[in-house]
């Protein structure tokens, strides 16, 4: 092996997908534990789970585009549009639960305004809890998150696949880094946040160091791996 | 596009549906994922139970890990004694079910045993009638998760370049994912708390409070499937079958090579009409339910 | 995600630099140990000692997850459980198509190793320095979940494969997928036991060999997956030898069940205190 320019690309192509990896975990809404209780907003489930949930079906998405074609745009946009069907789909039946089952209207703690529809949000805030259920806000901030994973999952898959010709290896390989990143980025959550309009959402460039650190060091060994026979 | 793959992906969107439910009414008999935490909390505040604790490393690598597990002996079944498809899928969804049952088992054993000091009793007549159920539901679920993959790898035309277990995998994940996002909601927020107000999440002061006696005798969590199989289960259903059915719909519809721009655009519209959707059962839900009685901020709702 | 971990500084019966050096050799010796046993008499029978080699990468990793989720991480055990594995299965394909490069297809299980910690402590820094953890194991307990989880993937990897080639190993454990069993299901060896055990009144034998037990349940998963790789004979065996694990270790951690537990009842009603 050599480092040429094009290996170069191809690392920074990895270390690019493992950003966005980590910075997308951060527009996800993600109430945890609590959300499952109608007690906070966002969605009822961990940052990891749900990242890698949307992300790797992108992943999936973006590997069976990348079987029929070495085009780079259309393998990282089909795997933005898989992940965000993910979510999207995820999102809209947990919203039916939150409308139908708990009986409770979307609200919001961190913003007195949705700063999309400009709903007020306290008044519909119920007492003893921090919200519920998932505003349009939270919406749109998971399904850009769920584009940046399924953009970060395809990027890494790409440069992957350009070295080895092994999709399975470079799937296994992808979802390593995957996941990786999508710890770190968790970690930096610590538990929940409701997307971009968070005031945890100022926490990312310490996502983004860590994220940059993690993953030059998995692409530098990522560009030396072979295919094997 | 033919007839033939339109039939098929219409036929996964269905097994993916079927599996959803399960698999949501599988954790919510277990008290799995995010509502397993009042589980574990209501001892310690004072309230022994007699519900199934099995707490498995949250719903997505549990349900990983039996998809995964179906999908390998179902891929080794097939490729090394050449068995037929259906057969080597119900062999492998057996396996994993007993797998299941081993796990669920030792999280139920372990996680009562370390709360000794709250006076927490292990029931066996618990593990002897739950673990059977709990394991059915997951056989549904891996029996449906890898006939999916199968399709992909096997039929659907382009054929899937990952192999089974990989996809198994992925879809484990996946559906685990939106299994504690949707279901358990409905198991966390309705059924384990249902003295609380009506219309509104639970309140913490009540956390760890969950109701522990059914219409007559104790509460056990074959009731709770009973009831979560009414909204949750289908839900779930839903929201996998979504993502399945629609993100393979786009590349069968359209060829993925000489239509890619139209793949990807019908995608996007998807997720358009998703978005809208959301917006309009927000609209709706505050319209209907109105602001709570006891705000007493300056603002206006 | 769950209330009440509370294990931090509980009272460990094995020491944590016992169990490093024990989980460190005995599974790169035993991976060496299956590997030269198979070269030597030229079949591939011995394959299962390479799972079982496994087994001391689960021990280490398993206590490591105890050691730092019992200071509450906020994300749940789950999410350390899929670090420790997507280091380690980043860290096995390096060390492989490494050391296949250079020639020396043998030395793979120390490239592994070696990178696996490094990568690990560079985590760990990272968490504490940049995320600001401030868990004080932190380093030492990534350093020791990375390389639990890539010598878990590397035994049970060699398990199924019987080689340490690194065209064997892609050809019979990644182009089949089973490099996904043995990553899921390594994965939860390592992070099942102290989210089954969690609790305050956990202990520590009963979470380790909660451990082993679990990695009894991996062996038996790449028992049926050599069955398209290996001679049927080692496949067999690997399947009996996994189910013994297992059964051993269910039956010792159901004692311990019996021991710790407040009372382990046939049937009844909630505790006189309750009702």
């Amino acid at each position: 092996m050599n480092f040429d320019a094009t290996t170069i690309i191809y690392i920074l192509e990895i270390v690019v997908g493992g950003l966005l990896v980590g910075i997308g975990v951060h527009f996800v809404p993600v109430g945890g534990a609590p959300a499952a209780m109608a007690q906070a907003t966002g969605i009822g489930t961990g940052t990891v789970q749900l990242a890698a949930g949307s992300g790797l079906t992108g992943l999936l998405s973006a590997g069976l585009m990348m079987s029929v074609t070495d085009n780079l745009w259309p393998i990282i946009a089909t795997g933005a549009v898989g992940a965000m069907i993910m979510i999207d789909a995820t999102m809209l039946t947990g919203s039916w639960i939150y409308a139908y089952a708990v009986g409770a209207p979307f609200a919001s703690a961190k913003v007195n305004y949705d700063p999309i529809t400009g709903f007020s949000q306290p008044p519909y805030v119920a007492p003893g809890t921090v919200g519920q259920g998932i505003p349009t806000i939270c919406y749109v901030s998971g399904t850009i998150g769920a584009a940046m994973g399924g953009v970060g999952g395809a990027l890494i898959y790409y440069p992957l696949v350009m070295i080895n010709n092994n999709p399975s290896l470079s799937a296994v390989f992808a979802i390593g880094i995957f996941l990786v990143n999508a710890v770190l980025a968790s970690w930096n959550i610590q538990g929940t946040i409701e997307g971009f309009h968070d005031p945890k959402f100022k926490k990312w460039p310490a996502a983004f160091k860590a994220c940059l650190v993690s993953t030059f060091i998995l692409a530098l060994v990522a560009v030396i791996i072979t295919g094997g026979a | 596009m033919d007839a033939l793959s339109m039939g098929l992906v219409a036929a996964m969107g269905a097994l993916a549906t079927v599996a959803g439910a399960s698999e949501d009414i599988d954790s919510d008999i277990g008290s799995q994922s995010n509502p397993n935490s009042q589980v574990q909390l209501a001892a310690q505040v004072g309230n022994p139970h007699r519900i199934y604790n099995k707490a498995i490393a949250g719903e997505p690598p549990s349900n990983a890990l039996w998809c995964t597990t179906a999908a390998i002996v179902a891929y080794m079944l097939i490729e090394a004694f050449q068995m037929p498809a259906l057969f080597s899928i119900a062999l492998g969804a057996s396996v994993a079910a007993l797998f299941d049952g081993v796990m669920s088992m030792s999280a139920y054993f372990g996680r009562n045993a370390s709360q000794k000091r709250f006076n927490q009793w292990v029931y066996l007549d618990i593990v002897r009638y739950t673990t059977p159920s709990i394991m059915a539901h997951v056989w549904i679920t891996s029996f449906c998760i890898v006939t999916i993959t199968y399709i992909q790898v096997y039929v659907l035309t382009p054929h899937h370049p990952f192999p089974i277990p990989v996809i198994a995998l992925i879809w484990g994940l996946t559906v685990g994912a939106i299994g504690s996002s949707v279901g358990d909601i409905h198991y966390g927020g309705e059924r384990e708390f249902q003295w609380r107000l009506f219309g509104q999440g639970l309140s913490t002061m009540l956390s760890g409070q969950i109701v522990r006696k059914a219409e007559a005798g104790l509460r056990n969590s074959i009731d709770n499937a009973w009831f979560c199989a009414k909204f949750g289960g289908p839900a779930t259903g839903m929201g996998f079958g979504l993502t399945v059915f629609l993100d393979n719909w786009r590349t069968t519809v359209f060829d993925p090579v000489s239509q890619a721009l139209l793949a990807i655009g019908t995608g996007v519209f998807f997720v358009i009409v998703m978005n809208l959707y959301n917006f309009y059962l927000e609209r709706s839900a505050r319209r209907k339910y109105g602001p709570y009685p006891g705000y007493k901020g300056d603002i206006a709702a | 995600m769950t209330v009440g971990g509370g294990a931090a500084g509980a009272p460990a019966a094995f020491d944590v630099k016992k169990i490093r050096i024990y989980g460190l050799a005995g599974s790169v010796l035993g991976i060496y140990l299956a590997w030269i046993l198979n070269t030597v008499t030229g079949t591939d029978i011995f394959s299962f000692i390479g799972a079982v080699a496994a087994l001391f990468g689960v021990v280490m990793g398993a206590n490591a997850v105890r050691r730092v989720c019992g200071y509450g991480i906020g994300t749940g055990v789950p999410s350390i459980g899929m670090l420790s594995l997507g280091m380690g299965v980043v860290a096995v394909a390096f060390g492989l198509s490494v050391a296949d490069q250079f020639g020396m297809g043998a030395l793979s299980v120390i490239v592994t190793l070696v990178y696996a910690m490094i990568f690990g402590y560079v985590v760990g820094v990272i968490a504490n320095k940049v995320i600001k953890f401030n868990i004080p194991v932190m380093e030492e307990g990534l350093t020791d979940l990375a390389a639990g989880g890539a010598m878990a993937i590397m035994g049970w990897s060699f398990a199924i494969s019987g080689s340490l080639a690194f065209a064997d190993i892609v050809n019979d454990v990644i182009n089949t997928g089973y490099i996904a069993i043995i990553f899921i299901c390594g994965g939860l060896a390592i992070l099942h036991p102290f989210n089954a055990n969690l609790g305050p009144d956990e202990k520590q034998d009963r979470t380790l060999v909660n451990g082993v037990m679990v990695g009894g349940l991996s062996t038996i998963a790449t028992g049926i997956c050599a069955f398209l790789t290996l001679t049927p004979a080692a496949a067999l065996l690997q399947l009996v030898v996994g189910f013994v694990i297992w059964y051993y270790f269910f039956m010792w951690y159901y004692r311990l069940v019996k021991r710790d537990a407040s009372a382990v009842v046939g049937t009844g009603l909630l505790p006189p205190s309750a009702l």
